[in-house]
C-alpha cells in the first residue's frame, strides 16, 4: 500500500518535473522566434516539411470524411424530408469539430512524430551538443524555426481539410444521391456563420492545437534519452500525448465557444 | 577593484597554461567522475588526455566547453572562469574553441560543404563568395575538397571527422577539443588523422587537447600527457617520462598489460563460491 | 529537394491554404450575404413570428430579395416588429405588398414570403408593409381541427 503511494507521488512528481521542464523550455523557443524573421528561410524550409508534406494525407482524408458524413447525414434526414439540409450538416460538422480535429490528430501523426524523431536522432548523434559547441543555440537554430513553422502550417492544413471535406459532402450529395444543387449551398450558406464556425471553429481551434501538437513534439524530441530506445519511447509519447490534448482541449474550446 | 580584475585577467590572457582546471570534482548521481583534479593544459603544444573507458574524459571536455557545471572546483579558459560567465559570453568563448566528436556530429541535413560554412553563416555576414574561398581552404586542408557535395551520410568514419575538423576550424579557433578522434578507424584513417592533428597544431598555432585511449597513436603525437582513472590524475608527463613511470597503473595502461592493478576480473563472489551455488539468488 | 523548389512548394502551401479560407468565407458561410449591406429597409408587424430568426431569408415568388435583419417587440400593441432588409435591387415593391411567414417543408426553417399587390406607389426606405400574416403555428392548427372534429361529431 505504502509502496504504491510511494510510487503513484514518484509518478506525479515526474509529470510536474516535465510539464515545468516544458514550460521553461518553450519559453526559450519562444524568444528566438523574433530573430527568425530575419532568416525566414529556414522557417520555410521547415515548412516544407512539416505542412507540405502532410498536404497529400490531409487531402485524402479531408475527401473521405467529407463523403462520410455526406452518405450518412443524408440517411439520417431523408427520413424526414429534409436532406436540403445536409449542406448545413456536412458544413457544420467539419467547421466546428471533424476539421481542426482530425486534422491535428492527422497532423501530430505525421508531422509531430516526425519531428520529435529527427531532433531526438540530431541529439543521440550529438548533432545538438555539436551546435552548442559552435556557439549555436539549438533552440533558436533548431527547434524555434520547426515550431513556428508547425504553428503556421496546422491552421492553413485545417482549413484545406474543411475545405477538401465540404467539397466531397458536396460530390455524395449533389453529385450522388441527387441533393438539389442550389438549396445544398443555400442553406449551408444561410446557417454556417462567418465568425462563430469559420473563425472560431476552423482558424482558432486548429491554431491551439498547432501551437500545443508543435509544442508536445519539439519538447519530446529534445527531451528525449539520446538512445535510440529513448527517442522511438519519445515518439510515441508525442503521438499519445498531442492527441489526448487536441481532444481534451477541443472540449474546453468547445464549451467556451458555442455555449451560449 | 574592476580596474584590477581587469588587469588581472588581461595578465592572465596570452600567457601560462590557456587551460586551468582546479579542485574540479564532478559527479553523476551518486557516481564520482572526478575528485579533486589540477589540469594545466599549455598554449601551442598538443596535450593528451588518457584513461580507460567511462573514466570521464569526455565530460573533461563538455566541463571545459562549459556544457556542464562543476559540483566544485573551478575552469578557467584563457584566464576566464567559464562557469562564471553569462550565457552569451560562453557563447563568444566557444566560437574560440573548436570541438569534435566522437561522431563527428555533422549536421544530416547538410551536405559537407554546408556543414563546414555552417560556423561561418551562424556568426559572420561574409558574402557568399568568401564563405565558399574559406570553406574550400578549410577542406583542402584536411583533404576532402573533392568531397564537398557528398552528404554525411555518404561519408565513411575517417572523412566524416575529417570534414567535423574542417568545421571546427572554420572560425579559426585558438584551440581543438578532439573527444577520441582514433577510436573505430582503420590505420590508414588513423594515421591521417594523426598527422593532421600535429599539422593543424603546428601550423594554425593552436592548441590541442587530445582526449584518447589509444596509447601509441596519441603518445606520438602528444607533447604532454595526463592520466586519468578513478576520477583523480594518476600521473602526467611527457610521453617519454609516461614511458619510464614508475606507477604501476600508468605501466599497465601505458603497455596495455591484461592485468594489474585495474584487476581483470569485475569484482564479484568467489568464483568456487559461484559456480557451487545451484541458482542465481 | 533544392531551396528554390521547397520555397515554391510553400509558397504554393500556403496560397492553397488561403484558397480554402477564401471558399470556406465566401462559399460555405454567409458572408457573401451578409456584405449585402446596400439594402433598404421595411418594416413589418406579425401577431406571431413562429421561429422566424435574424438573418431568415425574404423572398418574393420564391426568389430570396433580402433577408430578416431585426427582430423586436412593441410593449404597447403586443405585436412583432420584424425589420427587413431587402436588397436595392428591388427596390420597385408596391406599398400594398403583402408580408406573410411560411415554413420551408414541414421542419425546415421560417421565412418571410413577400406578395406584390397591385398599387402604382412603391415602398421606399423604412417604410412599413401592413398586409401582414402571421406564422403558421402547427400546434394551433391541430388544436382547431381536433376542435372541430369533436364539435362536428358532437352535432350529428
Amino acid at each position: 500500500m505504502i509502496e504504491l503511494l510511494r510510487y503513484l507521488g514518484r509518478w506525479g512528481l515526474g509529470v510536474f518535473q516535465r510539464l515545468g521542464r516544458g514550460h521553461i523550455f518553450v519559453l526559450y523557443v519562444l524568444a528566438g522566434i523574433p530573430g527568425l524573421l530575419f532568416r525566414f528561410r529556414l522557417v520555410v524550409a521547415q515548412m516544407w516539411a512539416v505542412g507540405v508534406l502532410s498536404l497529400l494525407i490531409i487531402v485524402v482524408s479531408g475527401v473521405f470524411v467529407g463523403m462520410v458524413l455526406g452518405l450518412q447525414g443524408y440517411n439520417t434526414l431523408v427520413d424526414f424530408g429534409a436532406e436540403e439540409s445536409l449542406g448545413v450538416a456536412v458544413a457544420k460538422a467539419l467547421t466546428r469539430e471533424l476539421g481542426p480535429v482530425i486534422s491535428a490528430l492527422l497532423f501530430a501523426g505525421r508531422a509531430g512524430s516526425a519531428l520529435t524523431a529527427e531532433i531526438g536522432l540530431m541529439k543521440a548523434t550529438e548533432q545538438l551538443d555539436g551546435m552548442e559547441m559552435m556557439a549555436v543555440d539549438p533552440l533558436r537554430r533548431v527547434v524555434a524555426p520547426r515550431f513556428l513553422a508547425g504553428v503556421l502550417s496546422m491552421p492553413l492544413l485545417a482549413t484545406m481539410f474543411t475545405a477538401i471535406g465540404v467539397v466531397g459532402g458536396y460530390f455524395v450529395g449533389v453529385g450522388l444521391l441527387g441533393v438539389d444543387d442550389g438549396a445544398f449551398w443555400s442553406q449551408m450558406q444561410s446557417k454556417v456563420e462567418l465568425r462563430d464556425d469559420i473563425i472560431n471553429g476552423v482558424l482558432v481551434k486548429s491554431f491551439v492545437f498547432g501551437i500545443v501538437v508543435t509544442w508536445i513534439a519539439v519538447f519530446e524530441g529534445y527531451d528525449a534519452v539520446p538512445t535510440s530506445e529513448g527517442v522511438s519511447a519519445a515518439t510515441t509519447r508525442t503521438v499519445v500525448n498531442s492527441s489526448l490534448a487536441v481532444l481534451g482541449l477541443d472540449f474546453v474550446l468547445t464549451a467556451l465557444m458555442f455555449n451560449q | 577593484m574592476l580596474d584590477q580584475n581587469g588587469n588581472h585577467s588581461r595578465a592572465a590572457a596570452g600567457e601560462g597554461p590557456i587551460v586551468e582546471v582546479r579542485g574540479l570534482s564532478f559527479a553523476r548521481g551518486s557516481r564520482i567522475i572526478f575528485n579533486h583534479v589540477d589540469i594545466d593544459i599549455p598554449r601551442g603544444k598538443v596535450t593528451a588526455i588518457m584513461g580507460p573507458s567511462g573514466s570521464g574524459k569526455t565530460t573533461l571536455l563538455k566541463l571545459i566547453g562549459a556544457q556542464l557545471k562543476p559540483d566544485a572546483g573551478r575552469v578557467s579558459v584563457d584566464g576566464v572562469d567559464v562557469h562564471r560567465l553569462p550565457r552569451d559570453e560562453v557563447f563568444e568563448m566557444r566560437k574560440r574553441m573548436g570541438m569534435l566528436f566522437q561522431s563527428g556530429a555533422l549536421l544530416t541535413d547538410l551536405d559537407v560543404f554546408e556543414n563546414v560554412a555552417f560556423p561561418l553563416r551562424e556568426h559572420t555576414r561574409l558574402p557568399g563568395s568568401m564563405i565558399r574561398t574559406l570553406v574550400l581552404m578549410k577542406l583542402e586542408a584536411v583533404g576532402l575538397r573533392g568531397a564537398r557535395k557528398l552528404m554525411p551520410r555518404e561519408l565513411s568514419g575517417g572523412m566524416a571527422r575529417r570534414v567535423a575538423l574542417a568545421r571546427a576550424i572554420a572560425l579559426d579557433p585558438m584551440m581543438i577539443m578532439y573527444d577520441e578522434p582514433f577510436s573505430g578507424q582503420d590505420p590508414i584513417s588513423m594515421g591521417i588523422l594523426v598527422q593532421l592533428i600535429r599539422q593543424l597544431n603546428d601550423a594554425l598555432g593552436l592548441t590541442s587537447i587530445v582526449v584518447s585511449h589509444d596509447v601509441a597513436e596519441t603518445a606520438s603525437i602528444a607533447d604532454y600527457m595526463y592520466v586519468i582513472s578513478d576520477g583523480k590524475i594518476v600521473g602526467h608527463g611527457t610521453p617519454d617520462e609516461m614511458g619510464r613511470a614508475e606507477s604501476k597503473w600508468v605501466r599497465q595502461f601505458m603497455q596495455g598489460l591484461p592485468d594489474g592493478p585495474v584487476p581483470f576480473h569485475y569484482p564479484g563472489a568467489g568464483y568456487i563460491d559461484d559456480l557451487l551455488a545451484s541458482e542465481e539468488p | 529537394m533544392t531551396s528554390k523548389g521547397v520555397e515554391i512548394g510553400v509558397g504554393l502551401f500556403v496560397a492553397l491554404g488561403l484558397a480554402a479560407l477564401l471558399m470556406l468565407a465566401m462559399k460555405v458561410s454567409n458572408l457573401s450575404e451578409s456584405s449585402v449591406n446596400d439594402g433598404y429597409e421595411l418594416t413589418a408587424r406579425f401577431d406571431n413570428i413562429g421561429g422566424l430568426k435574424v438573418r431568415s431569408p425574404v423572398t418574393m415568388a420564391g426568389v430570396r430579395i433580402g433577408r430578416v435583419s431585426e427582430i423586436g417587440f412593441d410593449s404597447q400593441t403586443y405585436e412583432a416588429v420584424v425589420n427587413l432588409t431587402i436588397d436595392s435591387k428591388y427596390d420597385q415593391l408596391p406599398d400594398d405588398t403583402s408580408a406573410s411567414i411560411f415554413t420551408a417543408g414541414l421542419l425546415g426553417e421560417q421565412y418571410v414570403g413577400l406578395e406584390a399587390g397591385g398599387s402604382l406607389q412603391f415602398l421606399g426606405d423604412k417604410d412599413e408593409i401592413k398586409l401582414t400574416q402571421s406564422a403558421v403555428v402547427l400546434e394551433q392548427i391541430i388544436g382547431q381541427f381536433l376542435y372541430n372534429r369533436a364539435a362536428q361529431g358532437g352535432g350529428s
